[in-house]
């Protein structure tokens, strides 16, 4: 049976999301300790949905200032994958790839900015290809944008792009683990209603 | 300055008499700061999407169309009149530059479509701040009218 909101999702379904979301999540760690040259863990990943206000304020509040790079997805499967970059993370790369880290937002240039926007790419593209390799669904995926503002703003993307089907917001992700440190970094899969359904028909779980 | 209510994503408030409303990180979403002078009426709504196309409309406030009317109508149900009635608005921007798809132009239609419907209603516009590529947290008095936008890297504007 098809959904037609992600509240109906049952719970072998969430089981199924939770596993991609630790196989993607989990590559994409690898990836990111291979460019930063450390090890990097993953937690324990999330199948979150949630109404607006509500994953406003489990991402911390709206007016915190982030880092967030976008990537839109489309072909077999359409929908929205962020990493939200907090701080914390933008240095722990800088500090590994450029050697010098920043104080505040400010202070990103050119350079860092487009080392922030390539980290976040291969990330989510990691993510992706685990996820399509899995599930046999090819995705393409768009050229990444890059964004510093209030976290409630960006993550108000993927929510206006597929409000007008649901009130809620699916997100699947997970949260890194760098020496022995939570790293402020997340990645957010948001597919569409519709995607979602095709995934979890392919996947097989779809009652 | 001390009685703000918050207005969430898809919500509206009304306040008459004293009270700040206040909205926060506007993106591609519009905030819309209703104001009755005489009254010292105010209504902030925080629309997400330009037009309701939903089967079952179970939330009229996400969308510019049934927002701006279900708005009106909570107002004029307080004794406002569309004739005195005045409109600030904030908000449609572009967060991110992605190329292809819908993605990128919510807050440009958004634009449109709350111009459009003002329009139609009747609604005079005083001010906007719209557009660009930064988001905004929409501060409205219900007593003065006065509007006041925050931003990241950007100073204070007062509307």
């Amino acid at each position: 049976m098809e959904i037609k909101n992600f509240d109906e999702l049952s719970s072998l379904e969430i089981d199924t999301l939770r596993e991609i979301g630790s196989i993607g999540t989990g590559n994409a760690a690898t990836a990111l300790s291979q460019m930063i040259g450390k090890e990097v863990r993953i937690t324990l990943p999330e199948v979150r949905i949630m109404g607006y206000n509500e994953a406003i304020e489990w991402i911390g509040g709206p007016e915190q200032v982030t880092a967030g790079v976008l990537v839109g997805m489309s072909g077999q499967m359409s929908g929205v994958m962020l990493s939200v970059q907090k701080l914390g993370f933008i240095n722990l790369v800088l500090e590994q790839m450029l050697g010098h880290p920043i104080e505040d937002y400010h202070q990103l240039d050119e350079l860092g900015k487009s080392t922030l926007v390539e980290v976040g790419n291969i990330m989510i593209s990691t993510f992706i290809n685990a996820l399509s390799g899995l599930s046999n669904i090819s995705v393409n995926l768009t050229v990444p944008a890059f964004a510093v503002d209030m976290q409630g703003a960006i993550l108000s993307v993927p929510m206006a792009a597929y409000g007008g089907m649901s009130d809620y917001l699916m997100t699947i992700g997970g949260n890194f683990v760098c020496e022995e440190e939570q790293v402020p970094c997340r990645l957010l899969l948001s597919p569409d209603l519709g995607s979602l359904n095709f995934l979890l028909k392919k996947l097989g779980v779809a009652e | 300055m001390n009685d703000k209510i918050t207005v969430g994503i898809a919500d509206m408030k009304i306040a008459q008499g004293s009270g700040i409303l206040i909205t926060y990180a506007l993106g591609s979403c519009i905030g819309l700061c209703f104001h009755d002078p005489r009254l010292k009426l105010g209504a902030l709504l925080h629309i997400m999407l330009p037009l309701n196309m939903e089967t079952g409309r179970k939330n009229p406030m996400k969308y510019a169309d049934t927002g701006i009317r279900e708005t009106l109508r909570q107002l004029e149900a307080k004794g406002a009149s569309k004739s005195r009635m005045t409109v600030k608005i904030a908000g449609g921007a572009k967060m991110f530059e992605v190329n292809g798809g819908n993605l990128g132009n919510i807050g440009q239609r958004n634009i449109e479509s709350v111009h459009l419907i003002l329009r139609k209603e009747g609604i005079r516009l005083m001010a906007e701040d719209v557009g660009g590529t930064v988001a905004r947290t929409l501060l409205f008095d219900v007593v003065s009218g006065q509007g006041c936008i925050r931003s990241y890297g950007r100073q204070d504007v007062l509307f």
